[in-house]
C-alpha cells in the first residue's frame, strides 16, 4: 500500500517536472536573447574589419598590399599613398611610451604592493586610477600648451647643442625645428596614458603572489630590491609582459592626444624629435575632407591599425592567462 | 587514527641536558595590532637539538617561530617586545641588521617555496647575495647543501632545470637545501610537512634528524607523533603562553600539567 503511494508521489513529482520543462519556451527565448547580445559584439567586430577592408581595397589594389605598407610617400595632390611614415610613427611613439612608461608602472606597482604603508596605499592607488579617467583631449591640450613648450625649452634646445654634428645621435636626436611637438612628445604623453593600465594589472599580479614566497625570500636575507628583482618579478613573469602589451594596445590606437602633439608631418624623419604622424592621427586629420583614393587609403590604414592592435591584445590576453593558470 | 588515544612514544635521540642554550627567549610579548598573541614567553632552545612547538591552532607557536628571524617585521602592525638572545645577542634590539640576521637563521615554510629560477640558482641564491664566492666554491657549497638535504642524487643531472618543476617533497627539500647552504646557526621549520604526502614527510623527518648534528632546530608542528619522533625538547603552548616545556619524553609520557596531558593524548586540540 505504502509502496504504491510512494510511486504515485514519484509520478506526481514527474508530472510537475514535465510541467516545469514545458515552461522552457521562455527559457529558450532568454537563451536566444543573451546569445544575440553576445553575437552582436562578434558581428560588430567582423563588420568593422570587413568595412575597413572593403573601403581600403581600392588603395590596396592600386599600390599592392605590401607596396601600400612600405610606401613612404603620402601625397594627396599626386594621389600617392604609402602607409610607412604613419606606421613607423605609430610604432616609434608607442615604443617611446613603453620605454618611459613601463619602468614607472613597475615602480608604482612595486611601491603599492611591497613598500607603501596602509594609509598611503589608498590615495596613491586612487590617483593612479584617476590618471586613466582623464579624457584624452585633456592630455592633448595639456601636452600642446604646457608640455610641448617645456620639451622645446628644456630638452630639444639643450640636446641640439650637444648632439649637433655627431654621427647617429646627431640625426636621431637632432630637432630641425625645436617646437616641442613631435614623436618624442607624443610618446611621453602616451606613456602617461598607459601607466595606469600597466600599473594596475601589474599590481594585481604582484598581489596574487603568495605571501609565503615573499617571506621566504626575505627569510634568506634578501633586501626588498633583491626580493622584487629576483623573486617577485620573475614569478609574475610573462604576465607582466601581458600587462605591457595591454598598454601597448592602448598606445597604438590613441588618437586625440597624439594628434595634438605629434606635429602631423606626412614625411618620415629619422629624428624622434621631429614632427611625424601615427595611423590614428593621420586618419583624424584627413578623414573629414578625404574622397576617392585618399579615403580608401585612410580606410586601409585603419584596417592595418585594427589588425595590429587586435594581434597585440590577443597576445596580451594569452600571456596573462598563461600565468594565471600556474 | 586507530592509535589516536595512545600516547605517542618518543623515539628520537635523548635530550642532552648539558647542551648550552642557543636561543634564550625572555619575557617575550607579541602583538598583532591590539591582539596580544604571545604573553611573557620564556624558553631556551638548546644547541644542536630539535625543539618542537606544539599546541592547538592559534596558540602562538608559529608566531613565536616568526620572531626568531623577525620576519613579522614585514608587516607594520606586528610587533614584539622582550628579548630573544641568540648567542647572547638580543636580536629584537633596533641596531640588529635584519638582513644579516635572516641570513644566519634559515626558515622553511608550510608550503614549498622554490624561487622562479633553476635548482642550482635556488640553492646558490642566498650565498651569492651575502658572500663573494668563486665559481668552484659555489659549486661545492651547492652540492654539499643538496647532499645534506638528501636531494643531490635526484637532481644532480638537472641542476639547470627550474626548481618549480620538482615534486612537492623535492621542492621542500630544495627549500631546506637553500636554508642549509647559507650555513645558518638555527633552522626554523614552520609545519614543514603539512602539505606533503606520508613518504615525503618521512624523508623530511629523517632529514631533520640528521641536520640536528650541525644546526639548532626549532619546529612547529600540528602532528604530535611527528613532534615525538623527531624532537628532544617540546614546548606545549596554549592561548599565547607556554604551558609546559621540557624533554620530549617527559612531555609525552609524563606531563606535569593536566592541559598538556589532555592535548598529547588527543582529548582536545
Amino acid at each position: 500500500m505504502s509502496a504504491i503511494a510512494t510511486s504515485e508521489k514519484v509520478m506526481a513529482h514527474h508530472e510537475a517536472g514535465r510541467a516545469r520543462i514545458s515552461h522552457g519556451g521562455f527559457d529558450r527565448a532568454f537563451r536566444a536573447a543573451s546569445l544575440g547580445c553576445a553575437l552582436l559584439v562578434l558581428l560588430v567586430l567582423v563588420g568593422i574589419l570587413g568595412a575597413t577592408l572593403w573601403g581600403g581595397w581600392p588603395a590596396f589594389r592600386e599600390f599592392g598590399i605590401l607596396g601600400f605598407i612600405t610606401g613612404t610617400r603620402w601625397n594627396v595632390g599626386a594621389e600617392q599613398f604609402g602607409a610607412w611614415p604613419a606606421i613607423a610613427g605609430t610604432l616609434a611613439s608607442a615604443a617611446i611610451a613603453l620605454v618611459a612608461g613601463v619602468p614607472i608602472s613597475l615602480g608604482i606597482s612595486v611601491f603599492l604592493t611591497q613598500l607603501a604603508r596602509g594609509w598611503m596605499r589608498r590615495p596613491i592607488a586612487t590617483a593612479v586610477e584617476l590618471l586613466a579617467a582623464v579624457p584624452s583631449i585633456i592630455y592633448g591640450m595639456w601636452g600642446l600648451f604646457v608640455f610641448a613648450p617645456l620639451v622645446a625649452a628644456f630638452v630639444q634646445v639643450p640636446l641640439n647643442a650637444v648632439v649637433e654634428g655627431l654621427p647617429l645621435v646627431g640625426t636621431l636626436l637632432y630637432s630641425r625645428v625645436p617646437s616641442g611637438t613631435g614623436i618624442f612628445t607624443a610618446g611621453i604623453i602616451l606613456a602617461l596614458m598607459i601607466i595606469p593600465f600597466i600599473a594596475s594589472v601589474t599590481r594585481d599580479m604582484l598581489d596574487q603572489i603568495p605571501p609565503v614566497l615573499r617571506e621566504s625570500a626575505f627569510g634568506i636575507g634578501c633586501t626588498t630590491w633583491e626580493v622584487v628583482r629576483h623573486v617577485l618579478l620573475p614569478h609574475a613573469g610573462v604576465s607582466i609582459i601581458g600587462a605591457v602589451m595591454l598598454g601597448l594596445g592602448r598606445a597604438l590606437g590613441e588618437t586625440m592626444a597624439v594628434t595634438f602633439v605629434i606635429g602631423n608631418a606626412n614625411r618620415l624623419s629619422p629624428s624622434i624629435f621631429d614632427p611625424g604622424s601615427t595611423i590614428a592621427s593621420r586618419i583624424a586629420n584627413e578623414f573629414n575632407e578625404a574622397a576617392g583614393l585618399q579615403l580608401s587609403a585612410l580606410s586601409a590604414l585603419g584596417c592595418i591599425l585594427f589588425l595590429v592592435t587586435f594581434a597585440v591584445l590577443i597576445l596580451a590576453r594569452l600571456l596573462i592567462a598563461r600565468v594565471k593558470r600556474i | 587514527m586507530s592509535a589516536g588515544l595512545a600516547t605517542p612514544v618518543p623515539s628520537g635521540r635523548a635530550a642532552d641536558e648539558s647542551a648550552p642554550s642557543r636561543i634564550a627567549v625572555r619575557r617575550l610579548d607579541f602583538y598583532y595590532g591590539d591582539a596580544h598573541a604571545l604573553k611573557g614567553i620564556e624558553l631556551d632552545f638548546r644547541d644542536r637539538h630539535v625543539t618542537a612547538l606544539i599546541g592547538p591552532s592559534g596558540c602562538g607557536k608559529s608566531t613565536l617561530l616568526r620572531c626568531f628571524n623577525r620576519i613579522y617585521s614585514l608587516y607594520p602592525d606586528q610587533r614584539a617586545t622582550g628579548e630573544i638572545n641568540i648567542d647572547g645577542r638580543n636580536i629584537l634590539s633596533d641596531d640588529v641588521d635584519v638582513n644579516e640576521l635572516r641570513a644566519r637563521i634559515g626558515m622553511v615554510f608550510q608550503k614549498p617555496t622554490p624561487f622562479p629560477m633553476s635548482i642550482y640558482d635556488n640553492v646558490a641564491f642566498g650565498m651569492r647575495l651575502n658572500e663573494r664566492l668563486s665559481r668552484a666554491d659555489t659549486d661545492a657549497r651547492v652540492e654539499s647543501a643538496l647532499r645534506k638535504a638528501a636531494l643531490w642524487d635526484e637532481v644532480k643531472d638537472k641542476l639547470a632545470r627550474s626548481g618549480t618543476g620538482l615534486s612537492g617533497g623535492q621542492q621542500q627539500r630544495l627549500c631546506i637545501a637553500r636554508a642549509v647552504a647559507q650555513n645558518p646557526e638555527v633552522i626554523l621549520f614552520d609545519e614543514p610537512t603539512s602539505a606533503l604526502d606520508p613518504i615525503s614527510t618521512g624523508k623530511i623527518e629523517e632529514l631533520i634528524e640528521q641536520l640536528r648534528s650541525e644546526f639548532t632546530i626549532a619546529i612547529v608542528t600540528h602532528n604530535m607523533q611527528q613532534a615525538a619522533r623527531i624532537s628532544q625538547y617540546t614546548a606545549f603552548m596554549y592561548l599565547g603562553e607556554v604551558v609546559e616545556f621540557g624533554p620530549t619524553g617527559g612531555i609525552f609520557m609524563n606531563p606535569a600539567k593536566k592541559q598538556t596531558h589532555d592535548y598529547v593524548t588527543g582529548r582536545f586540540g
